[in-house]
């Protein structure tokens, strides 16, 4: 790849719109995520976060705006094209298949990758097995990254939820993407699993990905992101490195709310 | 040797009922097991029956080729269906191929060339009982292949949740249309098969009443494994004649009661792999409990 | 041109017990996603129960038709608490609750069977308002003018309750989803109840008059007013009872022309055709609004 197409960021989004109805849930939002960084992704409850996501990989259709990943166009593509350029992701209510056994929701991550044509698959061809063989094993191997290996043969739905949680990113990583969107991976985790997610991020990142992350916790964020960008109400508050984001006046009044505004209630009571 | 024998002059004709609708409910179970519910089944049958039935009198053909083309009208059929209504939502698409139905029988009654209308049509074939074992065998084979390739993960994906299923690349549409093929041709075959084993077909064969009990046999059976689909058959065709023995009066409501139990207090079906997994959960909790060495 | 409007009439009365029908079957449809393969049976029920009250109980048919009423009513609220309200714990979906549905058709419609010893029954003539009226030069049977005035009512008032009160939108909104709904302070259950009672009990008033009407009180009644009723739910679009009732007219109309004008054999084939024109051509019906999109 030549330098000027590696000093492109990887992900841009271009004001993007999107309403439902009446209701603007990204109002014409821009920033940019760079090759081989972890980028946060913040702003206070209902800021258009996860729908930002949605946008990203085709779940939405963007009202207009334009998203970019390597230069290219995503606003109209489908979910499954956009996956196959290399964009997979996590959901912030665990969204894993029922019925389905630890081992194979990653398989089914590994669908972009799996070497062999279905109807060879079909047929059970000697490749096709050998194919399916290396498979597993790759897909066991990122079992093992997120420590769940020792639950491989499991149904995923009886386990924990920090544990689906983990299983999810190794289904996410079954198609080697390059873009990983996280949707709030440490939600109800507490800070030693949550710091363990983080140092799983920068393993990561530090392998060639990039990861786009929405993350509440500010101390994560601040430790473990490279960028970040603050939304609220679907508009940009503030995007650049982590400490100055949140030192931003206008993101604190967004997280804190209005000093007087305090006081104000303060004097109600 | 001879009971044996007053048991198969009494009940032969069921199993091979039995085996029939076993086709059926797996042609259904095949758009079910992506999350489509589709009545076209029923269609297929029709293609495949009286295109079976018209090329067995007037081409000569034997029994296997005729099998062959309904299989192959079917699919054909089904493609078209999916082209059509796969664009519908769920609710829509199973209204949609509800009515289907309902047009078929219209079609069929109007074009007495092809189907003999309202008088039906006489088959000069019947299948012998070997064949049609040897027939639901390789039709089940196809689907422990599917279910073991990587199309039968594709599928489980699609139906659980196709959303995300697409966001790991899988085509959800492109799944269904497939889908819809297999559905196509071994619905087809079904129909063929039912041809020969009752040697008479009229737009009465292939009407609601099949629909249901296709749909009702594929969930009873179960349907997230492709064998659920072959036990409901066999339960729900066995249903009636045992029925007919113990309650001769009511044979149909114990039917309809016994569906009716089953379903509240199995809604999966009687056949649920992953009822399994949750036991194996279940004791696991249990025995990691009661043991010392947590 | 009298017969032309004669025959108008009748299509348009006709229609009118398949819209009557369609418009319960629909509102189970969409507020409560059950495709229930045994609403036709609560219509023969109805049918029969009120068949007994003129023929055995000698009272006026006013009262067979609010017993027949109130007969589909129970009968729907007891399918409802039976077969679908043991699998809504379970979300077991659309499949298991049509499943159940085909037992209870099974079991109702051979029930029904029994109640009338597999004979078509048909009200005396005298116990119903059977008679002709003039309208100019035109005459209309009496039952028929019912039956139009009956659905036009029924329409109007569900279309209102749905739209304009508040036990309409909880009804909506329970369509949408049934934890929303329950979060949102709607009682999700008396909603259901409601509903299915509705429901049950507009299709036993078509019930009723379409045995008086067609002289046809058995189990093949529902039956054919569910073909009927369902298609109009197609093409009018199952979540606008306005669309049911337009569609409903208009297939009775073009029924009654076509076996008058065309031919007998052919009404179903102009039924069904249309049906699938509007499933190619228009698949969310007259009225249908866009989907709900989900990700
Ligand atoms: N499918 C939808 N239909 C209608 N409105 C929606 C839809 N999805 C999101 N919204 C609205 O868009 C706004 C942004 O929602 P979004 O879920 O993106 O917020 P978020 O930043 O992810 O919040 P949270 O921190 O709670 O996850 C909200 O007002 C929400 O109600
Ligand atoms: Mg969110």
């Amino acid at each position: 790849m030549s330098d000027a197409a590696l000093s492109r960021p990887l992900l841009e989004l271009d004001t993007v719109v999107k309403t439902f109805g009446g209701v603007t849930a990204v109002g014409g939002l821009s920033t940019r995520v760079t090759r081989g960084s972890v980028h946060g992704l913040i702003g206070p409850n209902g800021a258009g976060k996860t729908t930002l996501i949605n946008l990203i990989t085709g779940l939405f259709h963007p009202t207009s705006g334009a998203i970019r990943f390597e230069g290219r166009s995503l606003e109209a593509m489908q979910p499954q094209a956009i996956a196959t350029l290399g964009i997979t992701r996590t959901y912030q209510n665990v969204r894993l298949f029922s019925g389905m056994t630890v081992l194979e929701q990653v398989m089914t991550g590994c669908w972009l990758t799996r070497e062999v044509g279905v109807f060879a698959s079909f047929l059970g061809l000697p490749s096709a097995r050998a194919a399916w063989v290396r498979t597993r094993e790759h897909a066991l191997s990122l079992l093992a990254r997120v420590s769940m290996d020792h639950r491989a043969d499991e149904l995923a739905e009886t386990l924990s939820y920090g544990e689906q949680r983990r299983i999810e990113i190794a289904r996410a990583l079954g198609s080697r993407p390059k873009l990983l969107l996280l949707d709030e991976p440490t939600a109800g985790m507490n800070h030693q699993e949550a710091t363990a997610i983080g140092r799983l991020v920068h393993e990561l990142r530090d392998a060639g990905l990039t990861i786009l992350m929405v993350e509440h916790n500010m101390g994560l964020v601040t430790e473990f992101c490279d960028d970040c960008t603050v939304v609220n109400f679907g508009r940009l508050l503030a995007t650049g490195d982590p400490a100055t984001c949140l030192a931003d006046p206008d993101v604190q009044e967004a997280y804190f709310g209005r000093k007087t505004d305090a006081e104000r209630i303060q004097a109600l009571r | 040797m001879e009971t044996l024998l007053d048991l198969w002059a009494a009940y032969g004709s069921t199993i091979a009922f039995a085996m029939v609708n076993a086709l059926f409910a797996l042609s259904t179970y095949a758009v079910l097991s992506t999350g489509v519910l589709s009545f076209t089944t029923v269609v297929f049958a029709a293609v495949g029956g009286f295109l079976a039935a018209q090329s067995v009198a007037h081409l000569g053909i034997g029994l296997w080729p005729a099998f062959a083309l309904a299989g192959i009208g079917g699919a054909v059929a089904g493609s078209v269906v999916a082209a059509a209504f796969l664009k519908l939502d769920s609710h829509w698409m199973a209204l949609a191929s509800l009515a289907l139905v309902l047009i078929t029988r219209v079609t069929v009654l109007n074009t007495p060339l092809l189907t003999g209308g309202v008088n039906g049509l006489v088959v000069p074939m019947s299948v012998p009982m070997g064949d049609l074992v040897i027939l639901l065998a390789l039709v089940a084979a196809v689907f422990w292949r599917l279910h073991r390739s990587w199309y039968g993960l594709a599928a489980r994906a699609v139906r659980e949740d196709a959303a995300v299923a697409s966001t790991m690349g899988i085509p959800p549409r492109g799944i269904q249309f497939t889908a819809f093929v297999i559905s196509g041709a071994v619905g087809g075959i079904g129909g063929a098969a039912l041809a020969f084993t009752l040697q008479f077909i009229s737009p009465e064969t292939y009407f609601i009443g099949m629909a249901f009990t296709m749909i009702a046999s594929t969930v009873l059976g179960g349907s997230f494994h492709w064998f659920g689909p072959i036990v409901g058959a066999a339960v729900f065709t066995a249903l009636p004649v045992t029925m007919q023995s113990v309650l001769p009066a009511i044979e149909d409501v114990a039917k309809g009661v016994v569906l009716l139990v089953i379903m509240i207090f199995l809604p999966r079906g009687l056949v649920d792999p992953r009822a399994v997994g949750l036991r194996r959960a279940a004791r696991r909790r249990v025995s990691a409990e009661e043991g010392t060495d947590v | 041109m009298i017969l032309f409007l004669e025959q108008a009439l009748n299509g348009w009365a006709l229609g009118s017990l398949y819209a009557l029908f369609g418009i319960g079957f629909g509102l189970v449809f969409s507020t409560l996603g059950i495709l229930n393969a045994a609403h036709g049976t609560y219509a023969s029920w109805a049918a029969i129960v009120g068949y007994y009250v003129v023929e055995r109980a000698g009272l006026p048919f006013p009262v067979a038709v609010g017993v027949g009423v109130a007969a589909g009513g129970l009968l729907a609220l007891a399918v409802d608490q039976i077969a679908f309200q043991p699998l809504r714990s379970r979300k077991a979906g659309m499949l298991g609750a049509l499943i159940t549905s085909i037992a209870f058709w099974i079991i109702l419609d051979s029930l029904a069977g029994f109640a009338t010893e597999q004979q078509s029954l048909a009200f005396p003539a005298a116990s119903f308002p059977s008679g002709m009226i003039d309208i100019g030069p035109m005459k209309v049977g009496q039952l028929q003018l019912i039956i139009i005035a009956v659905l036009i009512v029924c329409t109007i008032g569900i279309h209102l309750l749905i739209q304009k009160t508040r036990l309409g939108t909880a009804m909506r909104a329970v369509g949408w989803n049934e934890v929303a709904a329950a979060l949102g302070g709607v009682n999700a259950r008396m909603v259901i109840l409601l509903t299915a009672f509705l429901a049950g009990a507009t299709s036993g008033l078509a019930g009723v008059l379409a045995g008086a009407a067609t002289s046809n009180v058995s189990f093949t009644l529902g039956e054919g007013l569910m073909l009927k009723g369902f298609a109009a739910v197609v093409v009018g679009g199952y979540d606008d009872v306005r669309g049911t009732a337009i569609a409903g007219i208009l297939l009775g109309i073009i029924e009654v022309f076509v076996a008058q004008y065309v031919s007998t054999a052919l009404r179903d084939g102009f039924t069904y055709s249309l049906l699938l024109i509007f499933l190619v051509a228009r698949p969310r019906g007259l009225f249908g609004s866009a989907g709900f999109v989900r990700a």
